[in-house]
């Protein structure tokens, strides 16, 4: 429509169209009504807001545009589908909380957006194509009685292009629609119809812009570099120290880890008591337990609980030797797995207490040390609940009290 | 249109300055005149469209009660049959209540929203709303062979009503400072109570308006309590899920419960009104009042509110199955026995593609929406997608022996009677009232409404 090019200037602008204003959207329709039973086709409306009723009025056929959404909908939908699929079962299956790496549940919030996103998109750009937008530059524009066409009036234009045009008649036919006012829109003399050079640069500048990332992403992806990665973030990674197991060359033993010195003893590392530290006692494994552990239900209590912590997942909570991890092993059927010592057979029954205290300190067979994670008052209180657990399979009725007796039966 | 607005506006114009310069004071006056004027049952004429019910109201009345009736009492011949103790009985009536409840309920969220957003495009079918919304009080008796059991701690379908159930578990005893007969019944009489309260104050504005001088300082006070009324709602609705459809598994919990049942609500609701709508024009009434546009927008609520259920549900869903702890996934487990082919999966599999994929595709396209068989067609199948989703709420309560639906006569029945009984308190209601507020000051719109 503003595509002519401009024209000597002797000559006057040609007539673009005639526009009619309206003070309410209701004229608006009526008028609507009018022009499209008189049959013209190059002709709009234009008001502040969305009327309703103006398609049927105007005679607009139902745009095409939900289809189009429709479509671009079902291909968000396979994109994601296929996105997803591509990527965690195909070319990059990753476990991830034991899930199957395809696995439709987690992939439906994706497709969901997916679909909205294209959707919308579609929606958006396809409606500002089918309405021809955008339109930088439109006669309409340097009427100045237009302007309020984004606050308070409405307005119904005739274009001078319609093959039904006739100036006369069609301004007899605006007239009868009774408008606040008509007059003739010239066409665009004004607005040059090229694009600003400094718009076209700039677009050209951005784009080229946009490029570099892209480019820079692509030439690290195709060339290889001794430098270390760029560390852009850096959060204390790298500190000034020595690691454990490190070099270090200030040492003579090249070692970063230093011993202590012979012949000294940290504070509170001075375990001299070989009954209680070591389990032993005149050379030989401890039969009673440390003066330090005092044979009471708190300490009994004590024991059970680091008991159920402790030894439980391999031994079981009665000792047996039938523990979870003993059942999940014995389930998998792997071979090489021996189950747990059951501690209520009579050899750990009759071992020394020191004995015991020496088998959970420092392990035996399969099973770890475990003197590094319980502290040696716990230790024994573990042996005085296990000592409690043999007793209670291998006791005999005379462990049982005279009044208590009688509910055995 | 024009013309009509004009009307409207040369009439209303210097009401609303003498309104203004009169106050709320004035105002409640007004409107309690009015209120006494509009509990006569009849309205005023309205010329322009044929707005009562009269005789076929009447017809209907009896054929829903007798209907109803022989339903119920059905159901309760047959749930004795069952040797039991009314356990299949209650889980049944309990799956249709919570249908016919979500109706209720969906309609008084529908009237809540209209004032809310000052809607203009429905006043033609606001009062047809106001007047199942008013069921409340009849659907607080419909509740009573599910509460009265609770109360007396005899419940056979809630487990944490019975003392020695509570007792014997660890998890229930936990529970039991919520989930206990007293305190249930107090939240009953708050839910009900409140429903009932402002259903009625809904109903009763609305008559008022019909004959009063000021009906635009009713309409604003109307709107000013709706948005209260509103939050009331959805916590009344919310905390009325949990305890008559999530506590059935006492020791199972969803935060998103309240607005899975809400979807239900609102989406039966918008079918519901359709169809009465359809129901009436039939008979001659609102034929003019209710054009395709109405139809239109109350067949996108239903497509709308068949996306939003899915969007739920299955936000309930992924949750629970992506963490995939025990306490969670066996309400699922029981749920999906048997897979996609047979079983409660398959009924699982059925609300899938029947409460959302199909209907989904099937309400995409406007002329769809726009034809009033077709819309009928959808409308009814989504309510009876409804009543299934409750069914699989309610019904796997059975146990892990019962691992496929058991539909049966006596599901029919119940379903059959309390709707008998909800349609029959609509149109007792119904049958002596104008069913559409003619003087409400947003009425010309919505008779000249127009999608597009």
């Amino acid at each position: 429509m503003s595509d002519h090019k401009p024209q000597a200037e002797s000559t006057a602008p040609e007539l673009h169209g005639i526009l009619a204003e309206y003070d309410t959207p209701d004229q608006l329709v009526a008028a609507s009504k009018k022009v499209r039973d008189a049959g013209f086709e190059k002709w709009d409306t234009y008001s502040p807001f969305p009327v309703h009723g103006i398609d049927a009025a105007m005679g607009i056929k139902m745009t095409v545009l939900p289809w189009i959404t429709l479509c671009a909908g079902l291909t968000g939908l396979g994109t994601a589908i296929l996105m997803q699929w591509w990527m965690n079962a195909y070319d990059y299956p990753w476990l991830i909380s034991g899930k199957p790496t395809w696995s439709i549940p987690a992939n439906v919030p994706i497709m969901f957006e997916l679909t909205v996103l294209f959707s919308a998109i579609t929606t958006l750009v396809g409606m500002l194509m089918l309405n021809g937008l955008p339109h930088p530059s439109h006669p309409l524009d340097l009427v100045k009685r237009f302007g309020r066409v984004t606050d308070d009036k409405f307005f119904l234009m005739i274009q001078a292009a319609d093959a039904k045009f006739d100036e006369k008649d069609t301004r007899e036919l605006i007239d009868a629609t009774h408008p606040v006012a008509v007059e003739n829109v010239l066409e665009d003399r004004v607005t040059p119809d090229t694009m600003p050079a400094g718009l076209v640069y700039g677009l050209i500048v951005v784009t080229c812009a946009a490029l570099l990332p892209v480019a820079l992403a692509v030439k690290a992806r195709h060339s290889k570099s001794d430098k270390p990665r760029i560390h852009i973030i850096q959060d204390m990674d790298a500190q000034p120290k020595y690691k454990a197991q490190r070099e270090n060359p200030i040492f003579a033993d090249g070692r970063a880890d230093r011993e202590a010195l012979p012949g000294t003893v940290p504070v509170g590392h001075l375990n001299d008591d070989d009954h209680f530290f070591q389990g032993r006692a005149n050379g030989a494994w401890a039969r009673t337990f440390p003066a330090q552990v005092e044979l009471s239900e708190e300490t009994m209590a004590r024991g059970k609980a680091r008991f159920g912590i402790y030894c439980t997942p391999c031994h079981g909570q009665a000792g047996l030797g039938d523990g979870m991890v003993h059942k999940r092993a014995d389930a998998l059927a792997q071979g090489g797995w021996i189950q747990p010592t059951n501690m209520t057979q009579e050899y750990v029954r009759n071992q020394p207490v020191g004995e015991l205290f020496n088998t959970i300190t420092n392990g035996i067979r399969n099973m770890p040390s475990y003197g590094s994670q319980i502290p040696p008052e716990d230790r024994w209180a573990i042996i005085m609940y296990v000592r409690a657990l043999q007793k209670s399979q291998a006791g005999s009725v005379g462990d049982v009290p005279e009044s208590e007796r009688g509910s055995l039966k | 249109m024009a013309t009509e607005k004009g009307k409207q506006d040369a009439g209303k114009q210097p009401k609303k300055s003498a309104e203004k310069a009169g106050g709320s004071g004035s105002a409640g006056g007004g409107s309690n005149g009015g209120g006494k004027g509009g509990g006569g049952n009849v309205g005023p004429d309205y010329p322009d469209d044929n707005i009562r019910l009269g005789a076929a109201g009447q017809s209907l009345f009896t054929k829903a009660a007798g209907i109803g009736a022989v339903g119920l009492a059905a159901a309760v011949a047959l749930g004795s049959m069952q040797g039991d103790g009314f356990r299949r009985f209650s889980l049944s009536y309990v799956t249709a209540f919570m249908w016919v409840l979500a109706l209720g309920l969906g309609a008084l969220f529908w009237v809540i929203l209209q004032n809310l957003v000052n809607s203009h495009w429905s006043i033609v079918l606001r009062r047809v709303g106001e007047i199942i919304a008013a069921q409340a009080p009849l659907l607080a008796v419909l509740a009573l062979p599910i509460v009265v059991p609770i109360f007396m701690g005899n419940s056979t379908i809630y487990e944490w009503s019975n003392h020695a159930a509570v007792e014997a578990s660890h998890l229930l005893h936990k529970k039991a400072a919520y989930l206990n007969s007293g305190f249930f019944l107090v939240r009953f009489v708050v839910y009900f109570g409140f429903w009932t309260f402002i259903s009625r104050y809904y109903l009763n504005s609305s008559l008022a308006q019909d004959s009063s001088k000021e009906p635009k300082s009713i309409m604003g006070k109307m709107r000013a309590v709706a948005g209260p009324a509103m939050i009331a709602w959805a916590l009344t609705m919310t905390f009325c899920a949990i305890d008559l459809l999530m506590s059935l598994d006492p020791l199972w919990f969803s935060t998103i419960f309240g607005v899975y049942y809400l979807a239900s609500c609102v989406q039966g609701n918008n079918a519901f009104i359709a169809l009465v709508a359809m129901w009436l024009q039939k008979r001659g009434v609102l034929k003019k009042s209710v054009t395709t546009e109405h139809f239109h927008d109350l067949g996108k609520m239903v497509f709308a509110f068949t996306i939003f259920w899915a969007y739920v549900a299955f936000s309930q869903f992924m949750l629970i199955w992506y963490a995939n702890i025990p306490e969670e996934t066996g309400w699922y487990k029981l749920r999906f026995v048997g897979g996609w082919g047979g079983g409660w999966g398959l009924l699982s599999a059925v609300l899938l593609f029947g409460h959302f994929v199909i209907p989904f595709f099937g309400l995409l396209s406007r002329h769809i929406k726009r034809r009033r068989p077709t819309l009928a067609f959808w409308a009814i199948w989504q309510l009876v997608m409804i009543y299934l989703d409750m069914y699989w709420l309610v019904m796997p309560t059975l146990g892990k022996d019962v691992t496929a639906p058991p539909f049966g006569l006596i599901d029919l029945a119940c379903m059959v009677g309390v709707m008998g009984v909800f349609i029959a308190g609509i149109a007792m209601r119904a049958k002596n009232l104008n069913l559409m507020p003619t003087n409400d000051p947003r009425l010309p719109k919505s008779l000249a409404f127009e999608n597009i």
